[in-house]
């Protein structure tokens, strides 16, 4: 028996949890679609920086519940505004870190639109869906609706949407010609090269796209901070608007 | 009715390799387990494919170098060692399974006999699992009976079953056996069944055939004795009851004489086939007088055969039958036995056990 | 418990979807499983293993393999398209999705049944005269019921609590796509939905409920039919 123990021990012991010792400097809570710029700042910046991607909605109900995150960068400012509600951010902390826009793409070779009317857009579909994020729950999803309503082709369309649990998805049914048209972040667009950009929309026909960042009540720390601030640095911006974003006029 | 086998089928180690024919009546393949029996039984049913051979029954070929009748086409009902009913249905319902395949419409008339015979009117709405070892044995002998076979194979189907189960599902059998004009072959390894029930005998041992004839010339040849094993050797008689005396001792008569045995419930006239062992038959030169033994029939020594112990097995012929004796080879010597010499073998009355008797045969 | 239209949409199309899904994984479950369990055959370990898939893959990238192959471009999203069968956006193809999902789980209670059948049954219904097919239907089946119910349980339970693969496949339409947990994922994307999100939740914990019950009453009875108790 005691030999059996032992064993057990022993294979207990390799699935000890080691990443405990190692604790990265700053650890980051970010919104998906900011996954390439991100990943090409972290990996210019001088420390050990951990980001965890996901959806706006999910990051803010995991710091909310306790998560073990120092900054976050959502992409929906109703979620910052809910975390704000439960004090789970630290005050005055909040920043809007780098901008969007939104495009109607369709699958590559496709021809540009000029005016999105509803005809052009049914010709286009020709029986298919056009693609976008959850109306109601996905960032990309809200500002598309905002923009079909203000172009008030938001009752038209409804029945032909497919809405997808994130804009990522919506891009790849319009790459994979599944779905003719998609509504996705220009930065998105740019990345996936199976789409083109048909019609850029217009950004003062919806929301302002912002990403907030902001610090999370409770962990304040030096280094977060000074992320933070890189962040914000000319050659990260740079990155951002390579990558499709744009900048903002920042109140610094 | 025929039914033509020759085999043969490597598996392993095992080397099966014989040939018999077996005619109308009971067959039986007798020899101790791993002899090769089921094995014989399997391809006989279609439940296995031989490497090589040639099975033929009533001029139907079953199996040979190009055709293989599967089994469900062969016609051959299969009794069990275990069984095998079905436990989903109820006896009435797993007796009428094969009736669906069957060649001829279903004859109600053929299916009360059958369970009559079998006496399972009272189990028809049992499930399997409320039946008796007994039961469930004779419900299978039913069922495949009423598929309406052209051969029944009984494979082992008394061996799950205790003593008293067996000599309780005995005399179905026979009554099987006389009643039913459905050949049959009777797979055991026990001696007593055998005697008991079967007209032919093929005797199996590692795969080969050792002996095979009428079971009352196997049975009594001392060549057989080692393969039957020196315990369970003995002959079996045809009898005929003669009359019932008030003590108890019935009077028997075989070709080469008379016998006084108890216990014989069968009525006056009856054919019965009576196994008499041969450790308890002895000899006699002359015509014992002052004897305790009421049994002793006149005989003339056919053969005798030295075994590897003590034993010499002694052939006798009583009239058309014949008897088999065991004597130790000292005694055989003083008597100065031969083939040829006429003595007497002398039988204890109480030497046959009610379950060497039984009724019938043909 | 009141619940809004676009709540019973997603319920009935949620039980709609996973019926389905059961009713066209399960022939194909049963072959597959007869196959696993009774025969030998080269690359019987590559279907095991293509069976099994689905419970080891991320649902999405099932999703994503589904898109691949059944959608309005893939190799048989194209075939089907001719005969006029749309899998893409479309319920049919939650009940696809649904149906992969589910299917190891059918096939595995499914072939454990079939291996727990005695074969001496099945020899000894062949020397009565049934044929392999009269074999099956008669023996085979009636003593794997107790398996299939199983199999049919986990198969639609699994359908009605599938997500991942089935939002990749076909999105998140209301009345069309939007499944129970689609729409309680949706729920959850918006500040302030955990109420709804909640209450369709419970909704769930009902139907699951009552699906196990439902199919232990089955199960008796099934138990009672075939002798065993």
């Amino acid at each position: 028996m005691r030999s059996i123990f032992s064993h057990i021990a022993a294979v207990c012991t390799l699935f000890w949890p080691t990443w405990v010792v190692a604790q990265p400097d700053v650890t980051v809570f970010a919104a998906a679609s900011l996954r390439d710029a991100l990943e090409e700042a972290v990996a210019g910046y001088e420390g050990q920086v951990v980001v965890s991607y996901g959806g706006s909605g999910q990051i803010a109900r995991q710091v909310a519940q306790g998560a073990p995150a120092d900054l976050i960068i959502l992409a929906n400012e109703a979620w910052v505004d809910w975390l704000e509600e439960r004090e789970a951010l630290v005050a005055q902390s909040r920043n809007d870190l780098v901008g969007n826009r939104l495009v109607l793409v369709g699958p590559s070779g496709s021809a540009p639109l000029s005016e999105p009317t509803k005809e052009a857009l049914f010709e286009r579909l020709d029986g298919g869906r056009l693609a976008i994020g959850q109306v109601d729950g996905v960032p990309a999803g809200i500002y598309g609706r905002q923009w079909l309503e203000a172009v008030e082709l938001w009752s038209v369309f409804t029945p032909h949407l497919a809405q997808a649990e994130n804009v990522r998805a919506a891009l790849l049914w319009v790459a994979r010609e599944e779905a003719p048209l998609g509504i996705v972040y220009a930065s998105d667009a740019q990345a996936e090269a199976s789409v083109d950009v048909l019609y850029d929309i217009p950004s003062n026909l919806h929301d302002e796209i912002v990403y907030p960042m902001a610090m999370v009540a409770g962990r304040e720390n030096t280094q977060a901070e000074r992320f933070a601030l890189y962040l914000y640095s000319p050659a990260v911006q740079d990155i951002f608007l390579q990558q499709g974003f744009m900048a903002l006029e920042t109140e610094q | 009715m025929s039914l033509s086998v020759s085999l043969s089928h490597r598996y392993g180690d095992f080397h099966l390799d014989l040939a018999f024919e077996a005619g109308p009546g009971v067959t039986a393949i007798f020899g101790p387990s791993g002899a090769g029996k089921s094995t014989v039984a399997q391809a006989i049913a279609g439940l296995l494919k031989p490497d090589m051979g040639r099975i033929a029954l009533n001029e139907r070929v079953l199996v040979d170098e190009r055709t293989f009748v599967s089994a469900s086409k062969r016609r051959v009902g299969y009794v069990f060692q275990d069984g095998r009913l079905f436990p989903h249905m109820n006896v009435a319902k797993n007796l009428r399974f094969g009736a669906r395949f069957a060649p001829s419409a279903h004859d109600v008339s053929e299916e009360g006999k059958i369970i009559e015979l079998l006496g399972l009117q009272a189990l028809q709405e049992r499930r399997p699992h409320q039946l008796s070892g007994g039961e469930k044995q004779r419900v299978a002998l039913a069922r495949a009976l009423l598929s309406q076979p052209e051969l029944l194979l009984l494979d082992e189907p008394l061996s799950a079953l205790d003593e008293p189960r067996k000599e309780a599902i005995l005399p179905y059998l026979e009554r099987l056996r006389d009643q039913v004009n459905v050949p049959i072959i009777y797979i055991s390894h026990s001696v007593a069944e055998v005697a008991r029930l079967a007209d032919q005998l093929v005797i199996l041992k590692a795969g080969q055939k050792v002996a095979d004839g009428a079971v009352e010339i196997v049975l009594s040849d001392p060549a057989a004795l080692p393969f039957v094993g020196v315990r369970q050797a003995g002959s079996v008689l045809r009898a005929r009851v003669e009359e019932h005396g008030c003590d108890g001792l019935s009077q028997l008569s075989v070709s080469g004489g008379v016998l006084h045995l108890p216990g014989i419930s069968a009525p006056v006239g009856a054919q019965l086939r009576v196994r008499i062992l041969a450790q308890d038959v002895l000899i006699s030169l002359e015509e014992p007088h002052g004897l305790s033994s009421r049994n002793v029939v006149p005989v003339e020594i056919s053969a005798l055969r030295r075994g590897d112990g003590p034993g010499v097995a002694v052939q006798m012929i009583a009239g058309q039958d014949r008897l088999l004796a065991r004597i130790t080879a000292r005694a055989a010597e003083e008597l100065a036995l031969r083939p040829g010499l006429r003595c007497f073998a002398i039988l204890k009355a109480t030497a046959v056990p009610r379950a060497s008797i039984s009724q019938g045969g043909h | 418990m009141n619940l809004r239209p676009e709540e019973w949409d997603a319920l009935l199309l949620s039980l709609k979807v996973s019926v389905w899904a059961v009713v066209i994984s399960l022939p194909l479950a049963l072959l597959v499983a007869w196959l696993l369990a009774r025969r030998e055959f080269p690359g019987k370990a590559l279907l095991s293993a293509l069976v099994h898939l689905p419970l080891v893959l991320p649902p999405v990238v099932t999703g994503y393999l589904l898109l691949l192959a059944f959608g309005r471009n893939g190799v048989f999203g194209k075939v089907l398209a001719d005969w006029g069968i749309t899998l893409a956006f479309h319920w049919t193809g939650a009940a696809l999705a649904a149906a992969i999902m589910g299917f190891p789980l059918v096939v595995r209670a499914i072939r454990l049944a079939i291996e727990a059948v005695d074969p001496k049954l099945e020899q000894a219904a062949e020397t009565l005269g049934a044929g392999r097919l009269h074999v099956f239907a008669l023996v085979t089946l009636p003593l794997i019921l107790p398996g299939i119910l199983a199999g049919v349980v986990l198969g639609f339970a699994k359908a009605m609590g599938e997500f991942g693969a089935t939002i990749t496949f076909v999105a998140n339409i209301p009345g069309q796509t939007q499944t129970l947990p689609s729409a309680i994922y949706a729920l959850l994307q918006v500040p302030g939905g955990e109420a709804a999100a909640l209450r369709l939740g419970i909704l769930s914990l009902v139907v699951a409920i009552g699906a196990v019950l439902l199919s232990e009453w089955l199960a008796r009875r099934v138990a009672e039919r075939i002798g065993r108790k």
